[in-house]
């Protein structure tokens, strides 16, 4: 009797503690009485990332620019899925049963799992740092958004630009990876306008980036790093493979360009995740349904050097090119 | 008719530690006998059991049964025609299943193991039957776990699951050793009467001299890989305990212990 | 209520998974990592059926074909090219990465707007009004439940026997005169079997495949079973599938109360440590028993 009692007081009291805990944290929003000024969001971010983090950072404050400021008249929760996929859907019914106004879902699988708990609901799903929300299934329902699709075009003329010789671009990937795969199919469809070759070798966990960047350094004039997630993780070992046989790493982001690449032509994660935040706030306002917003592209293709590493690698860099940089580093 | 002819085992092959177990070893059993084997720790008693059950492999020579050459046949279809008790009381019974899961599994030997029940209502009142005659009161607990059991009742159960079926070996390997002297006894006592039942040719394996002088219809002694010593069905008659005694302190001496 | 709902729903549908890491941890003693590619595997060929407009009903027992034949496949590089356990389901869980993108062939496919087993005509005529945002919950515990029962039925079969004793003394299986790799292999097929289907079922209420579904899944597995027998090992009242489906729940139920509760950072660590706290009443209870026995 005594077991049977421990193991079911067990279970009662964490059912318990699922729906106690959750009550209050609903009233205390329901009863902040000025529901028009007033407002709850929950953030759902996939993986500890920091384009992810940026994103996150820009999507507050382009929700602050159009005067919903965190703190003042919005409560913003954020949730982590430490890149498990039941966790993100847990993490999303979460939001869902604490009422919140609107979920925010960052990185593809987040944004499918909340909109998949938000589809019997009202509550509006805007997500951003999806790469295809059209394959995602994204585009419709009262759901938008951002994507983070590289500037493919604006990468391929800045190493024409900075390397007129190249013939070979070499790139790492990850086959796991919807983005990178997406991206390398439109590399391949525009490298032919600027006499360029793609070369790719496809991984499947980080320690096999090693490997793959050894084996490509031997075989291209450059190489181009993408968004792609395992591979930024192990980018060090990408760029001291290239840099010992002297072969420039492209890459598509402000963090990589400091961290060793020579240039990169790409997105800025917290301005993607700003315009994400002023569509946020249309929606929250009710100027637009989130149906009616379709998605957005980053515009800005931001050009980052590394002057440093073109000096290491004997690069001469056209002096009138320089000051197109937004930012220049020299390490 | 079991036999095991030309037989050579190394351990080790090719090392530094090589050594050799079985060489030229030859064996006749006789349908219907009743052989007792003993001999001196390393003598090779427990290796000739697994040679013919197919748990190890051999080096040279070969195994028959009935004149048929099994010595590349798998150990578990060579188990067809075997039944075996183990010194380990665990090892014949399967602990987590109860009493009468253990027999219904043995039960169903040669059968086809598929989407039947596991468990045949109607054989029950056999079941209860073959364990009543025990009297260790195992009737009673059927649907009790087997690891509740203590090691002579298991050893009791393994030896009726293994006899449960028509076979044409018995191995037991020293299947007394583990058990205290009463329940040894017990043990022997039926096996006896199993193997008298069922006219089944046993292989005995034992350290207890008496129990191979006392039972049986032939005692062979084996030392270092080679039979020393072996009564047949008039000598063993009369032998007494004293009489192999010498022989056997001798060998154990060499092998110090 | 919502929170508890999702937790239940996605207890039973991991629950079924569970069950088949209960038969290779628990019955065979055999440490299988194939679990981590058959889940999605489960997945990515409903996705890919879905798609193609095939009865939802059928992804079922296609999948859990699919999943037998990953796990057997398994068996067999360990029995018959007698590679060790783990290393076989760590090989097989590799190659089924690639299997299971070239299925999809993408690594992330989406079926938002198809019919699944919990959104159809039938479903929603069923399940009206209030009813209706309890369809998947009910209809995820009746697929659990028949699993279960038709487990239990298997495991008290004459077959169902067999693999119990395998992983319980496999030398008596070679005393029946029978293969114990084989045995293995049929035990692997059943359980891999069972996690395609819950990889199956879970797709269908995410509405989509990811590469990524099946991280972690041996873990969750693993963590259900040792809740489950570990708390109500000495519970007559209840089967040992049937703790092992409670223990499923109970997983998930800690990891939603550290998401509801716990700053992000700290979520791994707070679902560890409420993993712990349960297997630690499990285990104060079993002592108690043992001294009282």
């Amino acid at each position: 009797m005594k077991k049977k009692f421990i193991s079911l007081t067990t279970c009662l009291i964490l059912a318990t503690t699922l729906l106690i805990g959750c009550g209050d944290k609903t009233t205390s929003t329901n009863e902040g009485g000025e529901k028009n000024t007033q407002y709850t969001i929950g953030i759902s971010q996939f993986a500890e990332h920091s384009s992810l983090d940026n994103c996150r950072e820009g999507f507050i404050a382009g929700l602050a620019d159009a005067g919903i400021v965190e703190g003042e008249n919005l409560k913003t929760m954020y949730d982590n899925s430490q890149a498990s996929m039941d966790q993100a859907s847990l993490i999303a019914n979460n939001f869902v049963q604490k009422k919140v106004d609107l979920i925010c879902g960052i990185a593809t699988p987040s944004a499918m799992t909340a909109y998949n708990a938000c589809r019997e609901t009202d509550i509006p799903v805007v997500y951003t740092a999806v790469s295809d929300p059209e394959a995602a299934g994204l585009t419709k329902g009262n759901v938008t958004g951002s994507s983070d699709v590289l500037p493919v075009k604006e990468q391929l003329a800045m190493i024409h630009k900075i390397l007129p010789n190249a013939k070979k671009i070499g790139i790492i990937y990850t086959s796991s990876e919807e983005n990178s795969l997406s991206t390398i199919k439109k590399y391949k469809e525009l490298a032919g306008e600027y006499g360029f070759e793609i070369v790719e070798k496809g991984i499947t966990t980080a320690s096999e980036v090693g490997i793959a960047a050894s084996d490509l350094v031997s075989k291209v004039d450059c190489i181009s790093n993408l968004t792609d997630n395992t591979v930024v993780s192990a980018l060090q070992t990408v760029i001291s493979a290239a840099n010992e046989q002297k072969i420039p790493v492209f890459g598509s982001e402000i963090e990589q360009v400091k961290d060793g690449c020579l240039a990169a032509m790409g997105i800025d994660y917290f301005a993607l995740g700003k315009e994400t935040g002023a569509l946020a706030a249309k929606i929250l306002k009710g100027e637009k349904t989130a149906a009616e917003l379709p998605f957005i592209t980053s515009e800005a293709a931001e050009f980052y050097v590394n002057t440093g590493v073109a000096e290491k690698l004997g690069i001469t860099l056209d002096p009138s090119y320089l000051p197109q940089a937004k930012e220049s580093f020299g390490n | 008719m079991l036999e095991v002819r030309h037989l050579d085992k190394y351990y080790n092959p090719g090392t530094i530690s090589e050594l050799c177990l079985f060489s030229d070893f030859n064996l006749i059993v006789e349908d219907g006998e009743f052989l007792c084997v003993v001999g001196s720790n390393g003598s090779g008693k427990t290796s000739l059991l697994n040679l013919i059950g197919g748990n190890l492999s051999l080096d040279g020579g070969g195994i028959f049964f009935h004149g048929e050459d099994i010595t590349k046949q798998k150990d578990f279809l060579r188990h067809r025609r075997i039944g075996r008790v183990y010194q380990n009381p665990g090892a014949g019974t399967c602990p987590g299943m109860s009493i009468l899961e253990n027999m219904s599994l043995a039960d169903n030997k040669g059968k086809h193991y598929g989407l039947g029940r596991g468990i045949n209502k109607q054989r029950i009142p056999y079941y209860k039957e073959l364990l009543s005659g025990l009297n260790l009161g195992l009737q009673d607990k059927l649907d009790g776990k087997v690891s509740s059991l203590s090691g002579g009742q298991r050893q009791v159960l393994a030896l009726l699951m293994a006899t449960m079926n028509p076979i044409e070996f018995l191995i037991l390997d020293e299947h007394t050793a583990a058990l205290d002297p009463k329940t040894a006894e017990l043990v022997m006592e039926l096996t006896q009467k199993i193997v008298n039942e069922k006219q089944v040719t046993t292989i005995m394996v034992t350290h207890n001299l008496r129990y191979a002088v006392d039972y049986g219809s032939r005692l062979i002694m084996m030392h270092q890989g080679n039979i020393i010593l072996d009564k047949g069905k008039k000598e063993k008659a009369g032998l007494k305990v004293e009489d192999i005694l010498g022989t056997f302190n001798e060998i154990s001496i060499e092998c110090g212990n | 209520m919502i929170l508890l709902r999702s937790v239940l729903e996605q207890g039973m549908i991991y629950a079924i998974m569970a069950l088949g890491v209960y038969i290779t941890y628990k019955i065979l003693d055999f440490p299988d990592l194939t679990v981590d590619g058959s889940f999605p595997l489960g997945a990515a060929l409903t996705a890919l059926m879905i798609r193609g407009g095939v009865n939802p009903l059928l992804t079922m027992p296609a999948c859990f074909l699919v999943g037998g034949v990953a796990g057997m496949l398994t068996g067999l590089i360990h029995v018959k090219l007698k590679v060790r356990d783990l290393l076989s389901g760590i090989i097989m869980m590799t190659a089924l990465y690639t299997v299971n993108l070239q299925i999809a062939g993408r690594a992330n496919l989406p079926f938002y707007d198809n019919n699944t087993v919990f959104d159809n005509a039938f479903v929603s005529s069923i399940f009206t009004g209030v009813l209706y945002p309890y369809r998947t919950l009910v209809i995820s515990f009746l697929l659990m439940l028949v699993v279960k029962c038709l487990l239990d039925g298997y495991l008290s079969t004459k077959s169902g026997f067999l693999l119990r004793a395998v992983g319980d003394n496999d030398s008596i299986v070679t005393s029946l005169g029978l293969d114990k790799g084989t045995v293995k292999i049929i035990g692997l097929s059943i359980a891999n079997a069972l996690v395609a289907l819950s990889g199956c079922i879970f797709a269908q209420q995410q509405h989509f495949f990811d590469i990524s579904m099946g991280t972690g899944t041996v873990v969750i597995g693993l963590a259900s079973v040792i809740i489950g027998t570990g708390l109500f090992a000495k519970v007559t009242l209840f089967r040992i599938t049937t703790s092992v489906v409670i223990g499923a729940v109970l997983y998930k139920a800690c990891v939603a109360i550290a998401i509801s509760y716990v700053e992000p950072v700290n979520l791994k660590l707070i679902t560890a440590a409420l993993f712990l706290l349960i297997l630690v009443l499990g285990m104060e209870r079993k002592k108690k028993v043992k001294q009282s026995a």
